[in-house]
């Protein structure tokens, strides 16, 4: 079954910023995900000014009516929500079912201690300066927390901006054991025939970014690579499955 | 180039001898090729056209349109265009690239020079263009494509030289950087007849959606913006519109190859 390790869904700001709230309604991403082929999506909150917690629930919520296409994941702010998130992403893991935790901000050590001891993955996409790479903000975290597996979405860099982004997030992924890239929303697909080639299958989660993105170009992106059955069945969803467990 | 010779060019992109048999041909109106000194960003490097072409084979596209990569001035870049071109018979379309600032004042020559001799057959521009510029392209009746720092930019040019074909580059947005510019984009060219949107590095594909609805296929034309970005999925993200078949022609080829049936500059 192929899985979307990287899909939004419920209401938030849009990624263009607080004058254009988004609500990212699950039809399109269910309707054009299934004429993808794509069995399951993980589906996280769209970002939200404040707290994650309303976000979350309606991620559960939306889970609850589509057990069978939709696994959610949680987001929080380390930041504005910093001492509140243990208990927080406790809950929403072990009595909602939610399998991995989006951190919108750097995470800090409240998050990751809990993310250690409830086993979920990390997915973390700094925010940074114009012009950066990913690879300063995951060098403290990936060797501080060897047992938390980081997911590094767009293979580094959203829409392929800054093109040696992506060859920094495939050297992280090289360097830490517990480093992933998702394969969503690159421009530049040269850039994914690159990791492809220097990194070990079990490293790439296919991703989507849907509905914001169009999940069939996302999967004919990934198509377009022509990778051996195997290796594609772990990007097309093995992987995933693996590090989220049996959720 | 007047009727005949444009019918013999469609006839040759689609490897036929019967022109038009059935099928427009596919042209990617937007590739850079070529080598440059600069070494610093891919596209101040290389472009390499052989990659370039196996990779329009596997998409399925008859000609692909050349212009060269970064360069402070052009005119040896479009040389080695028009070079690339005879080295691959029938399968590229060269264009030549100028800057309106570096090399003003030498641009009615040289461009006079590079679709007269050197069969070239379209203008690419990142740097806006001023009467110099604008006044060689009507008299040549070739084409520009234009990626503009804004797309605003596009407003004077489109009213003032309304013989002009502008195709702006992008959707307006090298991979949407700017969805507002997309929006944009759309709204210019619903404004100017002479102003055409390509496909090439749109990443936020809903405004490929959104163009195609409110312009209708008649404005839209594909390009891919290789080598950086690939034609296959470029082309993809037409072909996954589903549109009526005689639609999708229009924009995989058919409105660009109208736009060089315009031509007007004499044999090279």
């Amino acid at each position: 079954m192929i899985v979307d390790c990287h899909a939004l869904a419920g209401k938030g700001l849009a990624w263009a910023g607080p004058e254009a709230p988004a609500d990212y309604e699950l039809a399109p991403l269910l309707e054009r995900g299934a004429q993808a082929g794509i069995g399951r999506h993980c589906v996280m909150p769209a970002r939200q000014a404040g707290s994650y917690d309303t976000a979350n629930r309606e991620i559960a919520r939306h889970v609850e009516r589509h057990p069978d296409r939709l696994t959610g994941f949680a987001a929080h702010s380390p930041q504005r929500e910093a001492g509140r998130l243990r208990q927080l992403l406790t809950e929403e893991v072990r009595s909602m079912g939610l399998g991995a935790v989006r951190s919108d901000g750097h995470p800090t050590r409240e998050l990751l201690d809990t993310a250690a001891e409830l086993r979920i993955p990390v997915i973390y996409y700094p925010a940074r300066p114009s012009g950066q790479g990913p690879a300063r903000w995951y060098y403290m975290i990936a060797e501080a927390y060897p047992g938390v597996n980081f997911i590094l979405p767009h293979l580094g860099e959203y829409r392929s901006l800054v093109w040696w982004a992506h060859m920094e997030a495939i050297d992280l992924a090289k360097r830490y054991p517990n480093v992933y890239l998702d394969t969503s929303g690159v421009g530049s697909l040269k850039y994914l025939e690159l990791a492809v080639r220097d990194l070990p299958a079990e490293k790439l989660l296919f991703g989507t970014c849907a509905p914001e993105l169009d999940p069939r170009i996302e999967r004919q992106a990934v198509r377009l690579l022509k990778l051996p059955r195997e290796a594609e069945d772990k990007v097309l969803g093995g992987n995933i499955l693996r590090l989220i467990g049996s959720r | 180039m007047d009727r005949r010779e444009f019918l013999a060019l469609a006839g040759a992109v689609a490897g036929r001898a019967t022109p038009l048999a059935g099928r427009t041909p596919i042209v990617d109106c937007h590739a850079h090729a070529g080598t440059s000194p600069g070494l610093k960003e891919p596209w101040t490097t290389v472009a390499d056209p052989a990659a370039i072409l196996r990779r329009a084979a596997e998409a399925g596209i008859d000609r692909t349109i050349i212009f060269p990569i970064n360069h402070d001035t052009f005119e040896e870049a479009n040389r080695e265009i028009a070079a690339i071109c005879r080295r691959y018979p029938g399968k590229f379309i060269g264009y030549a690239k100028h800057d309106p600032v570096n090399e003003k004042g030498r641009i009615r020559d040289l461009l006079t020079c590079e679709v007269r001799e050197l069969g070239l057959r379209g203008l690419k521009l990142h740097v806006h263009p001023g009467p110099e510029v604008l006044d060689v392209v009507a008299e040549l009746g070739i084409p520009i494509i234009y990626h503009p720092g804004r797309v605003a930019q596009f407003d004077a040019i489109a009213r003032d030289y309304p013989t002009v074909d502008l195709i702006l580059a992008h959707l307006g947005s090298d991979l949407s950087t700017n969805w507002r510019e997309h929006v944009a984009a759309i709204e210019m060219a619903q404004r100017y007849s002479n102003v055409y949107l390509d496909t090439g590095a749109v990443v936020l594909t809903r405004y490929i959606e959104q163009a195609v609805r409110e312009l209708g296929p008649g404005k839209i034309i594909f390009g891919s913006d290789e080598p950086e970005v690939d034609c296959r999925l470029e082309i993809y993200k037409v072909r996954v519109l589903g549109l009526p078949a005689e639609q999708e022609s229009l924009i995989l080829g058919g409105n660009m190859l109208r736009l060089l049936a315009k031509f007007k500059g004499g044999a090279a």
